[in-house]
C-alpha cells in the first residue's frame, strides 16, 4: 500500500539556522500523527511542508504517492490544512468565508453549508467572522479544511482556542483520513492520534524510528 | 472555465469585503479630493493656468493612490493568513492574481469616478469621452504590474517602501503617453489628428497587453514561493 507520507531527509533552513531535520517518516493512510514539541522544535516548520505551504531546503517528500514539489497543483485539491492564523475574511459572514474556499476548490454552496453544518456554526451562518469569537473563528478554519473532504488532513494546534466541545469536534472531522496534527496537549493527542512524533531542535527525539505508538 | 469561476470569486469576494468593511474608498476618495485642493493652493491655480495644469495633476493624484489601493491588495492579506488559505486551494495562483489586480482596478475606478468630476470642480477641467477613455487604458497596465509588485512586496517587511520604488519607474510609460493624450483632448483638439504611430491609446494598449503577459507569467514564481 502506499504511505500517506513518506519523507526521507526532509529538512528545512532559514539562512544559516537549520530549523528542521534531517527527518525520516512514513505514515500508513488513515493513520493520526500527533507532532509534539517545544516552542522552536520544528513543529510549524513540518506541518508547513506536509501542508505543500513551503519547499524542503534538502530531502524528499511524497504525499498521497505524488511528488510534494513537482504535483503541488494534483495534491492540493486532495489536503486539507489549518495553520496558526485562522485566515478569514472578517467583514464576510461564515456562509460567504466558506463558499468563496468552495468557489476555489470547484465546489458549490451546498458544501459550504454542510461543512458549516460539520463545525457546529450552523447557527451563526449569517454572522460575520468579526463578531465571532476566536474559538468560532478557529472551528470555521476547520471547517474550511475539510470542506473539500481531503484525504489528508494537516491541523497546526487545532485545539488552541477550542473549548471542550471543541476538542470533540476533532475526533469527528479526523473520520477516516489521515491526519497530521501539532499539538502541546499529550493528554489529547493520546485521545484523537494514533501515533505521535516529538520533535527537538528540529530533530525526531525518542527512538531510532522517529515514530512511536503512543501508548506503547 | 475555471480559471475566469476564480478570477471572479476573488474579485467578487474583495470588492464585497470592501464594500462592507469600507476601509479604503472613503479614504481614496478623500484622498483625492484633499490632494485637489493642496495643488489648488500650491499651484495658485486659476481659470487659465488651471486647465494647462490639469493633466500633470491628474496622472499625479492618479498614480499615487494606484499605490494606496494596490498596496493594501496583498498587504493585508499576507498578514492575515488568508492568502496563504487561497494559495493551497487548487485554484491556482494566476487565477488568485488576476482576481486581485480586477478588484484593485475597480477599486482605482471608482476613486477616479470622484477625481474627474472634482477636477472639473475645483480646476475647471474639460472632461470628455476622452480622458475618460485614456485613464481607463491605463488604469488596465497599471493595475496589472502595480499589483504583481504589491504581491511582491508583501512577502517583504519593507512593503509601503518597497510598492513605490518597484512601481512607479515601470508606471512612466502611462504618465507620458497618457500625460499627452489628456493634454491633447483637455486642449480641446482630437486624438486622430495624430499620426497613427503616436496615437496615445494604442501606445497605452500595447503597454497593457505586454504588462498583462508579463504580471501573469511571474505571478505563480511572485505567489508561491
Amino acid at each position: 500500500m502506499t504511505p500517506a507520507i513518506r519523507a526521507e531527509g526532509l529538512m528545512q533552513r532559514f539562512g544559516a539556522l537549520v530549523a528542521l531535520g534531517p527527518l525520516d517518516l512514513e505514515l500508513a493512510p488513515g493513520e493520526r500523527l500527533a507532532v509534539l514539541g517545544s516552542n522552536g522544535a520544528g513543529k510549524t516548520t513540518l506541518l508547513r511542508l506536509l501542508a505543500t505551504a513551503a519547499r524542503p531546503a534538502a530531502g524528499r517528500l511524497d504525499l498521497l504517492g505524488l511528488d510534494s514539489g513537482r504535483q503541488r497543483d494534483r495534491l492540493r485539491a486532495r489536503l486539507g490544512y489549518a495553520g496558526h492564523q485562522v485566515g478569514l475574511y472578517p467583514a464576510l459572514t461564515a456562509l460567504e468565508n466558506l463558499e468563496f474556499f468552495a468557489r476555489l476548490h470547484g465546489l458549490g454552496r451546498v458544501d459550504a453549508a454542510s461543512a458549516l453544518e460539520l463545525v457546529g456554526l450552523a447557527s451563526l451562518a449569517g454572522r460575520s467572522v468579526g463578531q465571532l469569537s476566536r474559538g468560532q473563528q478557529q472551528r470555521l478554519s476547520l471547517g474550511r479544511a475539510v470542506l473539500h473532504r481531503p484525504e489528508l488532513l494537516v491541523l497546526d494546534e487545532p485545539d488552541a482556542s477550542l473549548d471542550g466541545e471543541g476538542r470533540n469536534l476533532l475526533g469527528r472531522l479526523f473520520g477516516g483520513r489521515t491526519v497530521v496534527m501539532a499539538t502541546h496537549d499529550s493528554t489529547l493527542a493520546r485521545q484523537v492520534c494514533t501515533r505521535a512524533l516529538l520533535l527537538r531542535a528540529g530533530r525526531a527525539a525518542g527512538d531510532p524510528w522517529s515514530l512511536r505508538v503512543v501508548d506503547a | 472555465m475555471q480559471f475566469l469561476r476564480v478570477v471572479f470569486a476573488v474579485a467578487q469576494k474583495d470588492l464585497r469585503s470592501e464594500l462592507r468593511a469600507r476601509e479604503l474608498l472613503p479614504a481614496l476618495a478623500q484622498f483625492v479630493v484633499l490632494a485637489l485642493v493642496i495643488a489648488n493652493f500650491a499651484f495658485d491655480l486659476d481659470l487659465v493656468s488651471g486647465p494647462r495644469l490639469s493633466p500633470g495633476i491628474l496622472w499625479l493624484v492618479l498614480v499615487f493612490a494606484g499605490l494606496v489601493a494596490f498596496g493594501r491588495a496583498f498587504a493585508a492579506e499576507k498578514e492575515s493568513g488568508s492568502l496563504e488559505a487561497m494559495l493551497l486551494t487548487p485554484a491556482g495562483p494566476a487565477a488568485i492574481f488576476a482576481g486581485k489586480a480586477l478588484a484593485s482596478a475597480a477599486l482605482l475606478v471608482a476613486c477616479e469616478a470622484v477625481l474627474l468630476p472634482a477636477m472639473a470642480v475645483f480646476l475647471g477641467s474639460p472632461i470628455s469621452a476622452t480622458v475618460v477613455v485614456t485613464v481607463l487604458v491605463a488604469t488596465a497596465g497599471m493595475a496589472s504590474l502595480g499589483s504583481l509588485f504589491a504581491a511582491l512586496a508583501a512577502q517583504t517587511r519593507a512593503r509601503d517602501l518597497l510598492l513605490p520604488v518597484l512601481a512607479l519607474p515601470i508606471w512612466v510609460p502611462f504618465v507620458v503617453v497618457g500625460g499627452k493624450a489628456v493634454q491633447v483632448a483637455m486642449s480641446g483638439q482630437s486624438l486622430a489628428a495624430l499620426p497613427l504611430s503616436s496615437q496615445p491609446l494604442i501606445v497605452m494598449a500595447d503597454f497593457d497587453i505586454l504588462f498583462l503577459v508579463v504580471a501573469s507569467l511571474a505571478a505563480r514564481f511572485v505567489l508561491d514561493d
